[in-house]
């Protein structure tokens, strides 16, 4: 009978049907997103909060007034000059004198100043005598962006006045070079390109977004086959969601997920970046487009990962710390060319890195979806590959197992519903 | 119907501390997610880290240079510029539009511009101007690339001079030091060779520590509440909060201990990051680390004795201490309204701890203050105890 009236329909009917299926999948989904507060939290807090407090913590972008204190054995107009040049630039500020570098270096131990700058006796007189006069600056080294503004400060400085000086000697000993090296001879000009203010906020956010983007998906996606596994007393609902063919039900699920972090996603690319200034070189549909298989491949990875969730909560413990995993092995900090062999192939199976490396390139650099043309192929592999081992586990662990639970459900929700018939009935009675 | 983690009512363990401790030890042995969590997480972090910044600095970056002048000149400095360590001279584009195109899809860092007429302009004292850009979307191989950049120019330019003096017929021997007339050497103590590792493994990995602490405690506690089992352990305890937690808890403690004396081997014996101070602070600092983190994470627990929520919030402060704890972005320089959550975070201390002792070899006298700032969480903890114990008595599931 059933074979009759699956043969009489026509091929659009069967088209129809499973669409239909599809769709009653999808629009349980939503139900069953609506009715557990710890996805709820996730689609709502993690996406929305944590880029805007991240933003916040870098947001002042560039270290500034590094604290210094100089030990000046010299005392010279030159080494002055040398000192206020130093102090003058934006990155370094000079706090005081100290009478030696025993005096400096216990001000550097208490955390007073994070570098002492040490002019020799008879620096002004090298200078003088047309040899390179030689000052030392120490830097304590337990955070890398402070020697690095130290390092620019003093860098520019020693330029700036070696471009002066130079002038100076060619003129005493050549007055005819005077006319033509008058000023700076050569100018150097350097632009970041890019991230043009050189802001450590502006470098890490985009990255972090995608980051974000990725684990808030793969956290919901493995809540929510967490709850799958949970014990019946712990949600009472039926969490199964199922429509007979597992790549359906997979679909379902995703474009729900997908649906409901659409307005994150585009709040984090968009929105996030305009608030806090950070470059916003690339076209925002294109980035949506390049974020499709991302988003995607996370899901499917999020459905691997359902196959070894047996608890809401276990999710927490067993994946919160692999966004530092991520982070490491995108190559934003560390360049993927120049990653040991293991952890380059490693970070080439998810999607983040290729998320993260194409993001960057296109929001930061203002790259053009075909210019970061490998990156989308590989993002689409992935999506594909993940989903494959995604149906994989969903067919043989994840969906035996949730069947297994459907009868002890069934149970337990009859008992409780019984419990309460019963109460009510006595409280309308009392 | 009866719901307890699997099999934990199977042993009959006598009601007292040590029983306590048995039945925590036992439930450990059973989940292998705790397994995943107290052992194979951070091990794997540990080793992954350690192993990824071993280089220490990326080398040889791909970089261009768009040699519009093609002279002496502009092929001496090409030269100058690939013999430098850090640059990997790849790409040689013919234009400012196909060098960005580069840069943009990544196949270069940064490149070198050298503009038309170049040698010619110089000599007349036209003042030709030589750019170079850096892609800073990416900090590390960026910022390596301007200091080499800027090098090389620095160096071009003190040549060029050489040979504007020369051109005048002075002898350019008289002018060696317009090379450099001022030069400051910069002195790294610590870590004379910007080793990356040294700077990031050793903050971190700790830190890392210190977010599988918390889930793991928070996770062990919330179970009891989630089945229902709270009750059981409170009977154990005789009622008493405190011996029920320690008992709960201990176990834990002395599993990342050892854990932490093995992540405290791992950066200075194996990975060789410096060490130039006493051991015995650096090992009390470990010490004291593994129980503040604990004992945040039995505060966090005692504020919101709901499981969800409560990993919820241990899982958003262990990540954001990688920020917060100002290990790369210093807390100076931070907006002072979220500067001060630094200090939340027992890894702050940690990582003072580590910069003074390790790096800089200072006695115990200077980190006093902060070993003082662990002992603050184990307080608070005790005064929050209260809480637990309600939620201990009557245990209620909240999804």
């Amino acid at each position: 009978m059933r074979y009759r009236n699956r043969k009489k329909r026509s091929p659009w009917g069967h088209v129809k049907a499973w669409l239909t299926r599809l769709f009653r999948v999808y629009a349980h989904e939503f139900t069953l997103v609506l009715h557990d507060k710890g996805l709820l939290l996730f689609f709502g807090f993690l996406p929305f909060v944590y880029p805007v407090l991240y933003s916040l913590i870098y947001n002042p972008e560039v270290v500034r007034e590094v604290e210094m204190i100089v030990v000046d054995h010299d005392r010279t107009p030159l080494s002055r000059e040398l000192v206020r040049n130093i102090d003058a630039c934006e990155q370094a500020w000079v706090m005081g004198y100290a009478a030696d570098l025993a005096e400096a270096r216990e001000a550097m131990n208490r955390g007073d100043c994070y570098a002492i700058l040490e002019i020799p006796e008879g620096f002004d007189r090298k200078v003088g005598r047309g040899e390179t006069g030689n000052a030392v600056m120490y830097c304590e080294m337990s955070l890398l962006l402070r020697y690095k503004s130290l390092l620019i400060a003093v860098t520019n400085v020693m330029e700036e006045m070696g471009s002066e000086l130079m002038t100076e000697t060619i003129n005493r000993v050549g007055p005819l070079v005077g006319t033509i090296t008058d000023g700076n001879l050569m100018p150097i000009v350097n632009a970041s390109l890019g991230n043009i203010k050189s802001g450590f906020d502006s470098f890490i956010m985009p990255a972090v977004i995608i980051l974000i983007l990725q684990q808030c998906l793969i956290l919901v996606v493995g809540m929510a086959g967490g709850a799958k596994h949970e014990n019946p007393r712990m949600t009472l609902y039926n969490p199964y969601n199922y429509m007979g063919s597992t790549i359906g039900t997979m679909l379902g699920q995703a474009l729900c997920y997908m649906t409901i972090m659409f307005i994150p996603c585009v709040f984090m690319i968009h929105y996030v970046p305009m608030i806090f200034r950070f470059p916003m070189a690339g076209n925002v549909l294109e980035e949506l487009m390049f974020l499709l298989p991302m988003t995607l491949g996370c899901v499917g990875m999020g459905f691997v990962f359902q196959a070894v969730v047996t608890e809401r909560e276990s999710v927490f413990v067993s994946w919160v710390v692999t966004s530092l995993l991520f982070l490491l092995i995108s190559g934003i900090i560390w360049p993927r060319y120049d990653m040991p062999v293991v952890w380059r192939w490693l970070g080439a199976i998810f999607p983040s890195t290729w998320g993260v490396e194409g993001f960057v390139k296109m929001n930061t650099d203002g790259s053009r979806l075909w210019q970061v043309g490998s990156e989308y192929i590989n993002l689409w592999i992935l999506a594909v590959v993940w989903w494959i081992a995604g149906w994989c586990a969903q067919k043989w662990v994840v969906h035996p197992e949730i069947r297994r639970h459907e009868l002890q459900r069934a149970v337990v929700v009859a008992q409780i519903k019984a419990q309460r018939t019963e109460r009510d009935e006595t409280e309308v009675q009392g | 119907m009866k719901t307890e983690p699997r099999g934990s009512k199977v042993w009959i363990i006598p009601d007292t501390v040590k029983g306590i401790m048995v039945r925590s030890l036992i439930q450990i042995a059973r989940r292998p997610l705790m397994w995943v969590g107290l052992f194979l997480l951070p091990l794997f972090m540990f080793l992954f880290i350690g192993t990824m910044l071993d280089a220490g600095l990326p080398t040889r970056i791909p970089a261009g240079i768009v040699d519009k002048d093609g002279t002496k000149l502009s092929r001496g400095i090409t030269q100058t510029l690939s013999g430098m360590q850090m640059v990997d001279l790849k790409e040689t584009p013919n234009s400012y539009t196909q060098a960005r195109q580069m840069l943009q899809e990544g196949k270069i860092y940064g490149f070198f511009m050298i503009p038309e007429n170049f040698q010619s302009d110089l000599l007349s004292g036209r003042k030709p101007a030589i750019t170079f850009y850096t892609n800073m979307a990416y900090y590390v191989p960026g910022t390596l690339l301007f200091k080499t950049f800027k090098a090389t120019a620095i160096y071009s330019k003190a040549g060029v001079a050489m040979e504007v003096v020369q051109d005048v017929g002075q002898n350019p021997e008289n002018f060696a030091s317009l090379m450099m007339p001022v030069n400051v050497t910069s002195r790294c103590i610590g870590n004379p060779q910007l080793n990356y590792g040294i700077y990031l493994g050793n903050s971190f990995m700790p830190a890392v520590l210190q977010l599988m602490i918390m889930l793991c405690t928070v996770f062990a506690l919330g179970q009891e509440v989630k089945y229902h089992t709270s009750p059981r352990l409170m009977k154990m305890a005789h009622g008493s909060i405190a011996r029920a937690l320690f008992g709960k808890l201990f176990p834990q403690t002395v599993i990342w201990w050892v854990m932490a004396f093995f992540l405290t081997a791992w950066m200075f014996r194996f990975n060789h990051y410096p060490m130039y101070g006493q051991w015995w602070v650096i090992a009390l600092s470990q010490l004291l680390y593994v129980v503040a983190s604990q004992a945040f994470a039995v505060a966090v627990f005692g504020i919101l004795p709901n499981l969800r929520f409560s990993l919820s919030v241990c899982a958003l402060t262990g990540i954001l201490t990688f920020s917060i704890a100002a290990y790369s972005f210093p807390v100076q320089s931070m907006y002072s309204g979220l500067a001060i959550f630094s200090y939340l975070m027992p890894a702050r201390y940690n990582f003072l701890i580590y910069a003074n002792t390790a790096l800089n070899g200072l006695p115990f006298h200077y980190s006093g203050i902060w070993f003082a700032c662990y002992l603050v969480y184990p307080l608070l903890a005790i005064l929050l105890m209260g809480r637990i114990k309600k939620a201990f008595v009557k245990p209620v599931y909240t999804p």
